[in-house]
């Protein structure tokens, strides 16, 4: 027993057995969202949602995976082959990949890295290149011009997601997310969304952009272009770019939770779980997810030029205007800081 | 993308629009070129079949041309070969939204024909039902609109209506969508025992919950406004130029409705006002609606409190066999003037009859301002039009 222990003790098992159980995690994940957005959509429209598989309708995820991996796969006319296969898997294991930095309690993080922050930031970044990947390779103008505005949408929106950020790494002093909620420690009071109320506003606009989720689901835009760069997908590899959509919105509801609203603290000291901390990072996480469903089947769509003036003329310089006041009074007040 | 045969076919169908790039300079400058799409007519926002035609330049589009056609199915020509009033059910699937109209407007040409007198009852619950299918049909577009928009869930709480009348409907005419209920010289039967008191409970909890279900969510919404106000922009002048009629001619600041300025049946007996908005954008049409729903709900009140007694059928003969020459009768359907032009040569079968659907005239609007908007506006453009793909085609 002792030696099986050790054995997963070492480094090359554990990162591998921990990748594993992530890698489990995200993809039960993606199922379970598309289960809570179709009950919470239902709930919002008055009706009932998926209710016959199984107990309440729960294997209804199941029934999905079964139906998608038993359907053809289309390949469109003159599509690039390598290109239209590559941008799926292009698209999910950068959003899987982010899962690992991730704190989920006190002591269980896959790779607690020292520039965690950075990590997420170049993996939402690498998310944009499957999507033009899939724009591209699938030779049609209705994928292109999704791609086309996924590009430009991602890009813009990433400048104001990392400004918005710089203020939690100011405070916490380090690009670690453990770091950043140890520093979160001792009450809701603590958690950086209060001193950062405008980056939080921000970075959670930033996110539904990244994630891109109604309003922000320009690159999809399914009553213009018909579902955009996915146009042409169909079976498993557009349930892999399905499953991608929602680990990415998962991501950006746990890195929220993570960095705003104190990650795995609990909201009051006696509330403390120890290492069941992760419920109160559950928790949080599903509030936000829940609230980027009810915005989903609540709002219209923007316009490419309306998303690009929010990005570029209200949330940046409103970003740098509360860095500037960060700045200045960590520098004026240190003794609070 | 398109062939150069195809395209080239594509533009000998219609005429193309006053194409021109939103960037001609850059285009010189760096050798870009425009690109072709097709959308339709197996498009989800191209209201079944309607086939566009676009040159985009990047997210602006410069030429739109659309393409009808798709669901040509000979209305008029089968109207020919038929007795007078088997043509009936074919004029409800014109305009399947709004059928109660387009029966109303046939009728009446051919009762020009006929002599035959309509009893009150008949006429005022001609103008009843006429309400409730505009109510019918305007809410759901309504939704349609939100539903090109992006937003999903307006779509739902706007059919819930029209299910509810649908079913006063069904109580009434026997059929929830094709209601074959307008005869020649009256109505197939008259309301059934406690009908006017279900309908009147019903107009009275539509008009309670038109605020919170629609207006509340669409109205104050940011998104909404930034994607309508200004989107399709019409002058008055062009609207009676192109020969508009409906809420995109009203909602310029033109007051003309054919139930006012040339009143039919019961509407004579009717105090109602002409809903008109001056900006003449999509977000006018959006309020034009949802005043002619609630002027709507003001007629079917007043016909409800003065229902006249007495029979709903009147005397046409055993068979229909209208004298020589020819009737025109002008309705308000939901999308504008519906008129019908009846030739008869005395026999029993139509010698000619000719729909003249709204949609058809109003979709000339997306030829002349769709280029120089951009791409996603093409849809509330199409919301403001609210077409039909049955009436466009017949």
């Amino acid at each position: 027993m002792q030696t099986v222990l050790n054995l997963l003790e070492a480094e090359p098992i554990r990162l591998f057995l921990s990748f594993a159980v992530i890698l489990f995690l995200v993809l039960n994940l993606a199922g379970i969202l598309t289960f809570a957005e179709r009950k919470v959509a239902a709930y919002i429209q008055l009706r009932y949602g998926p209710n016959r598989v199984g107990p309440r309708g729960l294997l209804q995820p199941a029934a999905d995976v079964v139906k998608l991996f038993t359907k053809e796969n289309v390949m469109p006319h003159r599509a690039d082959l390598w290109i239209f296969l590559g941008a799926p898997i292009a698209m999910f294991l950068p959003a899987a990949a982010v899962w690992l930095v991730v704190p989920f309690a006190p002591k269980s993080v896959v790779a607690d890295l020292n520039v965690g922050i950075v990590f997420f930031i170049a993996m939402t970044s690498i998310g944009a290149l499957g999507l033009i990947m899939a724009g591209y390779g699938s030779r049609s103008t209705f994928s292109l011009l999704g791609a086309m505005r996924g590009a430009a949408q991602m890009i813009s929106y990433e400048v104001p997601l990392i400004l918005s950020l710089l203020g939690v790494i100011m405070l916490a002093g380090s690009l670690s997310f453990q770091d950043v909620v140890n520093s979160q420690s001792g009450g809701f009071w603590h958690w950086y969304f209060l001193p950062q109320l405008p980056m939080f506003v921000t970075f959670y606009i930033a996110g539904v952009a990244e994630a891109r989720r109604v309003p922000f689901d320009l690159p999809e835009g399914e009553s213009e272009i018909v579902g955009g760069f996915m146009v042409e997908y169909s079976g498993m590899t557009w349930g892999l770019i399905q499953a991608s959509e929602f680990a990415s919105m998962a991501l950006v509801s746990a890195i929220t939770a993570t960095l705003f609203l104190g990650g795995w603290q609990p909201p009051f000291e006696f509330l403390d779980l120890g290492n069941f901390n992760w419920l109160w990072f559950a928790i949080k996480t599903a509030l936000i997810i829940f609230t980027f469903q009810w915005i989903r089947w609540s709002l219209p769509r923007l316009r490419m030029d309306q998303l690009m003036d929010l990005g570029w003329k209200i949330l940046v310089p409103a970003c740098l205007i509360w860095l500037f006041v960060t700045a200045g009074a960590m520098l004026l007040l240190p003794s609070v800081f | 993308m398109l062939s150069e045969e195809r395209r080239t076919e594509g533009t000998a169908l219609t005429q193309p629009a006053s194409g021109r790039l939103a960037n001609p300079d850059i285009r010189d400058e760096f050798g870009l070129e425009t690109i072709d799409m097709n959308m339709g007519p197996q498009h989800p926002a191209m209201h079944g079949l309607l086939r566009l035609i676009l040159e985009l330049d990047g997210e602006t589009v410069v030429r739109c041309d659309p393409v009808m056609g798709y669901l040509h199915r000979s209305k008029e020509k089968i109207s020919e070969n038929r007795m007078y009033p088997a043509v009936i059910p074919i004029t409800d699937r014109i305009d399947y939204m709004n059928n109660m109209a387009m029966e109303y407007g046939y009728c009446l040409a051919v009762e020009k024909l006929l002599d035959v007198e309509i009893p009150p009852r008949a006429d005022a619950i001609r103008a009843l039902m006429n309400e409730f299918s505009r109510i019918m049909s305007h809410i759901p577009s309504l939704g349609f609109l939100l539903l090109e928009l992006g937003a999903f869930t307006p779509i739902l709480y706007a059919f819930r209506e029209r299910e509810r009348i649908q079913s006063i409907m069904e109580a009434v005419t026997g059929a929830r969508m094709m209601f074959h209920y307008i005869r020649l010289g009256g109505v197939k039967a008259d309301l059934p025992e406690g009908m006017p008191e279900t309908m009147w409970e019903y107009i009275e909890g539509l008009e309670s919950h038109l605020q919170p279900d629609f207006i509340d969510l669409i109205e104050g919404n940011e998104i909404f406004i930034a994607r309508t106000r200004g989107v399709g922009k019409i002058t008055p002048e062009k609207a009676v130029e192109m020969g508009l009629t409906g809420v995109p001619l009203r909602c310029t600041g033109v007051e003309f409705d054919v139930r006012k300025h040339y009143p039919y049946g019961w509407y004579k007996n009717l105090d109602f006002d002409v809903v008109t908005d001056q900006a003449g954008d999509v977000e006018a049409s959006y309020r034009c609606r949802i005043g002619e729903v609630r002027q709507s709900i003001r007629m079917i009140k007043q016909i409800l409190e003065n229902l006249p007694e007495g029979e709903v059928m009147g005397d046409t003969g055993r068979r229909i066999r209208p004298t020589e020459g020819d009737g025109i009768a002008r309705v308000e359907s939901a999308r504008g003037e519906y008129a019908v032009h009846v030739v008869s040569d005395g026999s029993d079968t139509p010698y000619r009859v000719h729909y003249r659907t709204p949609c058809t005239v109003n979709m000339q609007l997306l030829q002349e301002i769709v280029p120089g908007h951009y791409l996603p506006d093409i849809m509330p453009i199409m919301g403001l039009i609210d077409p039909v793909s049955g009436a466009w085609d017949k």
